[in-house]
């Protein structure tokens, strides 16, 4: 909401700057978004008054003025305006001058004849297109004054921030009595003093509320003979300083009452309500309202309506109806002030889409009290402005008074939830200033009585109370102090850990860290080609997604990595190495998951560190490295079925038998759908699993004494036979003795028989007892070397 | 044989001070020292001195060829030195070819500055505590003191998903359901991640949030000001002003908005800022009462504070992306800058 300084000085003395204002008001909780200075583009024009014309000696179409800014001596200013004649008041730019359009007014010689300002047109100005001719100023305005004030351009607009819980201060006297809060100045509202006609209003109208429930208070008065014309200037400035368009002056006073009390009113053309009555009351099913708007709506049951004797004329506290709105021809206008339920006018705001001044108020709260004053006031101005006779009296229905809410106040309670040591007579103060009726306990000391405004609903408990006290004692006063409870003892937290660990371990890989969004596209459970009956594709739906591509919730990682290096790619990015740790979606449960990719090419691309292809090893490796650095060792890796995968090339991840992810190269049709030209490879874990298997114990092993022997086995078996069957024989052979086991060299071609491979190990003999001695290691050798050929057909290969 | 012998040693010394390789050094120490050579041949001519000469002789025989036997050395010494020198010269490299790099991944940025947000407040003893993205209407809101028809719900463009549940629109559901499990004092922060419908160059659907929850017996505003006057000194540095704006939350009562300096302007006003030069980072208060009411704890036994900021946002304080949704794009030219 925008308020100006100049509108809020007519209801409150005060004399902050207005850069010292806003911050005042900011720290009351109301922010000032920005100050803006209306006329401050019009510095340095002035009024002038063209006292004499003669021509121009070398121009035929210039002439010469000498114009009077209030000075001793007439300034002479070359003009070619057709309108400009003697005596004419008109704005003068004086020298220095930087105008709205960017012409800064310098002393010029035009055509031999020296010119020390400007006279300027509307245009010129920035005020309006208006470039015929010079802007033609009243001449009661004084001579030589800023043109910025005598056009009531001198003003300060504030730009302000209301939170919710503050309808009250939707107003001019809202914020006023903010400043009240600061400065404990009076306010000063406006003077209303009714000439009413012998015509009593009962006799004229009447107001039925039929569902009391959605209209606590209702009033209307009656004013005759008006004429809708134009508003004055003062009305038209006011309104459109806060950006409030012009209409008529009927409607005009009742936008600039609004704004002033914060009060919606509305005008009906009196003649237009059949029965000249106003019924409150539901809609009925099917019923219409054309509003002002010249939009039409379908009204149902749960909206409240203002109707006629017959039909609809305005949708209760939201926008008044088109047939029954001021024209041009109105005589009679019957003006409506009422009180709304909130929630009913939200809800049906909400459900037709329409937003207005008075429904941001009501639906807020405004304040039933309001009512009277406001509606007296703006009759007043409609009598004073449109010239109408205002009928004696007000129709008032008012089902919903309420007594004045009262709260305790303990002033103990204040410092102890502040941390702060307030006087009660501040609190007292504090609260005064802001409206409250203060009362203390006769029985209880330091206890309060506190009787709550009307225009204040959101305070209804002690607390706000309390809130109330520390936003106007100010939170930059409150102490700063650091917290003396005990610390509470966190209990472990292992998912969290693996969490940090595998983290880590994936960004020493040389993996970056990537973050998607929690949405994807329902296709992109296509595109990795699952099946129609995975379980992956029971997604969770937004009901109002933002965009197809966000329009259900993941249950994989693995599109979103994908996409990942599909942009990479398609941005010339191609050594691709990414991973990412979240949660995914699955009906009634969020799992953790990690999951990664690399494709196109790693390393460098340097001299010494050459871009390579990624191969299924890496992945493995990777994941690998995360079963490690969670201390797991029982796990194994299977080849399995899985349509995203390369159906050679993936495994499944079985630790402790249970199976927690998969890796593997991505299936070619996959890599297709994401318009990648090269492999990629993925894995995807379980966090929640790994976490359930994880191990950070650590025991400490006696470092060997007893020296190794390495000894390297090369052996020729079939080309299909996995590198790890050997190796369970080799460890199951040797037992305690063999240490390790390290497959280093796989070959495959002309040194081998056809379908049939080489694999090369290099076992490591050690005891923990003794030295082992050459001929225990070649019996233990050679035993393994006949169990590899007895049990795999194992040759060895010369 | 005294006049040869000295005759020898001389010759050597004056060879020895041409000889510039190994290989010619050899073949001089052959040429004095071998079976054949000169001062070999000279001392086989012993046997024929008398017993007075003999050793006389000897002891010049022996000094001679000690001094020689010196020379060569040094001259070898010398020599090798020199070689290796020659050596070390051939195999100057070009140290301006690239270093070979042991891979290295860098944490995404947002990550990176949670997790400063996160070390910051576990110095203070804040436990961290995570809960769940998709909420229930009861953890989102109404538990927060912000009942369905509470205009405060327009603040918040919530995702709702097909089965009635939605996306937390911030981390304070986690901090009820910790209520819900735990007896005071709770000390926690929850980070991750929360969801609004809003797309634009400062707004992406999926943000993340760090909420803090402090609940004690005695847990006055002052502390609220204490707790996050020390994590903003620590995360923006000790120059940093700061300032607490009365605000509204539905589920805080009194609640603030914290500002720092503007980190571009350091205060003195400009764009960024809105010439305001303060800058807001987060939304505090006290536990509103009702929210205890909630969760069953009393309001008169015990109070406390909470506040949430956005990661997003306090990460671009200081890496001022014009686009903050170019996060969540994972280019890795973007990625590789942090």
């Amino acid at each position: 909401m925008n308020v100006t300084q100049n509108w809020l000085k007519t209801y409150i003395d005060f004399d902050f700057s207005p850069d010292e204002l806003a911050e005042r008001l900011t720290m009351l909780g109301i922010e000032v978004e920005s100050v803006k200075q209306l006329g401050a583009a019009l510095e340095g024009v002035l009024i002038g008054k063209v006292d004499s014309i003669r021509p121009h000696p070398n121009a035929d179409k210039l002439v010469l003025c000498q114009v009077n800014i209030g000075e001793t001596n007439a300034l002479q200013i070359v003009c070619g305006a057709p309108n400009v004649y003697e005596g004419m008041f008109a704005p003068v730019a004086t020298i220095g001058t930087a105008l709205p359009t960017g012409i800064i007014i310098k002393r010029a010689k035009l055509r031999g004849e020296e010119s020390h300002g400007m006279l300027c047109s509307e245009k010129e100005l920035g005020i309006s297109d208006e470039a015929a001719g010079l802007m033609e100023l009243s001449s009661d305005l004084s001579i030589g004054s800023p043109l910025t004030e005598a056009l009531g351009l001198d003003d300060v607009i504030f730009e302000l921030e209301i939170t919710p819980n503050r309808p009250d201060c939707l107003s001019m006297i809202g914020v006023a009595r903010e400043i009240r809060a600061e400065t404990g100045n009076d306010l000063k509202l406006p003077q209303v003093d009714l000439q009413e006609s012998e015509a009593n209003v009962q006799g004229i109208t009447s107001v039925t509320i039929d569902a009391p429930e959605l209209c606590p208070r209702y009033a209307a008065r009656i004013i005759q003979g008006v004429k809708v014309g134009e508003s004055p200037a003062w009305l038209k400035q006011r309104l459109e300083s806060i950006g409030v368009g012009v209409i008529n002056n009927i409607v005009d006073i009742t936008n600039f009452v609004l704004m002033e009390y914060g009060q919606p009113l509305h005008a009906f053309d009196y003649h237009k309500l059949t029965e000249n009555r106003i019924v409150v009351r539901r809609a009925a099913e099917n019923e219409q309202i054309k509003t002002l708007d010249e939009e039409e709506h379908n009204l149902t049951p749960d909206m409240l309506v203002i109707a006629d004797a017959e039909k609809p004329v305005a949708l209760a506290g939201i926008m008044g109806g088109y047939d029954s709105e001021i024209t041009e021809t109105t005589c009679d206008v019957l003006l409506e002030s009422a009180n709304f339920q909130p929630s009913s006018v939200r809800a049906t705001a909400k459900k037709l889409g329409i937003h207005t001044e008075a429904s941001y108020r009501f639906e807020r709260g405004a304040d039933p009290e309001a009512v009277i004053p406001a509606l007296d006031r703006a009759a007043q101005l409609i009598a004073e402005l449109a010239g109408g006779t205002l009928c004696e009296g007000v129709i008032d229905v008012y089902p919903g008074r309420r007594e004045p809410l009262q709260i305790q106040l303990r002033a103990e309670r204040v410092n102890f939830i502040l941390g702060t040591t307030l006087e009660t007579s501040e609190i007292e103060q504090i609260l005064s200033r802001l409206g409250f009726d203060v009362e203390a306990s006769q029985s209880e000391e330091n206890i309060y009585q506190i009787t709550v405004p009307s225009f204040r609903g959101d305070i209804t408990r002690e607390i706000d109370l309390i809130e109330e006290i520390a936003r106007v004692h100010g939170y930059d006063n409150i102490p700063t102090a650091l917290p003396k409870g005990d610390i509470p003892i966190p209990a472990p937290n292992i998912s969290a850990e693996v969490h940090r660990r595998i983290r880590h371990f994936l960004l020493g890989s040389g993996m970056m860290e990537s973050v998607n969004y929690s949405f994807c596209h329902p296709n992109c459970f296509d595109k990795i080609r699952l099946a129609a009956d995975n379980p992956l594709r029971n997604t969770l739906k937004l009901r109002n997604p933002l965009s197809p591509e966000m329009s259900v919730l993941r249950t994989t990682l693995l599109p979103s990595l994908l996409e990942n290096a599909q942009h990479n790619h398609n941005h010339q990015i191609d050594n691709i190495a990414l991973f990412e740790l979240s949660t995914v979606f699955i009906q009634g449960a969020e799992p953790a998951r990690v999951a990664g990719i690399l494709a196109g090419e790693i390393g460098e691309g340097v001299y010494g560190n050459p871009y390579r292809s990624p191969d299924f090893f890496d992945i493995k490796g990777a994941v690998e490295g995360i079963l490690d650095i969670c201390g797991t060792t029982d796990y194994v890796f299977k080849k399995t079925e899985d349509s995203t995968f390369h159906p050679g090339r993936n495994a499944e991840v079985l630790l402790e038998n249970r199976r927690i992810g998969i890796l593997g190269e991505a299936h070619p049709k996959v890599l297709e759908s994401y318009e990648l030209p090269y492999k990629a490879y993925l894995f995807e874990l379980d966090l929640e699993a790994l976490a359930d298997a994880a191990d950070f114990s650590k025991r400490f092993e006696p470092i060997p004494i007893y020296p190794s022997v390495l000894r390297d086995l090369a052996i020729v078996v079939d080309q299909e036979m996995q590198s790890d069957m050997p190796i369970e024989i080799i460890y199951s052979t040797g037992g305690k003795l063999v240490e390790s086991v390290r497959l280093f060299d796989v070959y495959v071609g002309d040194q081998v028989p056809e379908n049939k491979k080489s694999l090369a190990y290099t076992i490591t003999y050690h005891s923990a007892t003794e030295t082992l001695t050459d001929k225990a290691v070649n019996d233990l050798h050679n035993k393994v070397v006949k169990r590899l050929n007895q049990e795999l057909g194992a040759e060895l290969r010369m | 044989m005294k006049t040869e012998l000295e005759a020898i040693q001389a010759e050597a010394l004056e060879a020895l001070k041409d000889v510039n390789s190994l290989d010619t050094l050899e073949s001089l120490r052959i040429a004095y020292f071998g079976r054949k050579g000169k001062l070999t041949d000279v001392m086989k001519g012993m046997g024929q001195l008398s017993n007075e000469e003999r050793p006389i002789i000897g002891k010049l025989g022996n000094e001679v060829r000690a001094a020689l036997t010196e020379a060569f050395e040094a001259a070898k010494n010398a020599l090798e030195s020199q070689q290796q020198e020659q050596q070390l010269e051939a195999e100057s490299i070009d140290i301006t070819l690239p270093g070979r790099k042991p891979a290295y991944g860098k944490a995404h940025p947002v990550m990176q500055t949670l997790e400063r947000i996160e070390a910051i407040f576990m110095q203070m003893g804040f436990q961290v505590v995570t809960g769940p993205e998709v909420e229930t209407e009861h953890y989102n809101f109404d538990a927060l003191n912000t009942p369905s028809d509470h205009p405060a719900r327009d603040l918040h463009d919530t995702f709702y998903l097909t089965d009635g549940h939605l996306l937390r629109t911030h981390n304070s559901p986690v901090q009820i359901r910790a209520m819900e499990n735990q007896k005071p004092p709770v000390r926690i922060i929850v980070p991750g991640k929360a969801y609004r419908v809003d797309y634009d160059v400062s707004h992406t659907p999926m943000f993340h949030q760090v909420e803090g929850l402090l609940v004690d017996r005695h847990v006055p505003f002052s502390e609220l000001k204490g707790v996050l006057v020390s994590f903003a000194r620590q995360m923006f540095g000790d120059q940093t002003q700061m300032r607490f704006r009365p605000h509204f939350f539905p589920f805080t009562e009194p609640s603030a908005e914290m500002d720092i300096s503007c980190t571009v302007c350091l205060g003195k006003g400009c764009r960024s800022c809105g010439h305001t030069g303060w800058i807001e980072i987060l939304g505090a208060g006290a536990v509103d009462p009702e929210v205890f009411r909630a969760v069953n704890y009393d309001p008169e036994e015990v109070t406390g504070f909470a506040f949430g900021m956005g990661v997003e946002r306090i990460a671009n304080l200081q890496f001022r992306i014009p686009d903050i949704r170019t996060f969540y794009e994972n280019d890795l030219r973007f990625l590789h800058q942090f």
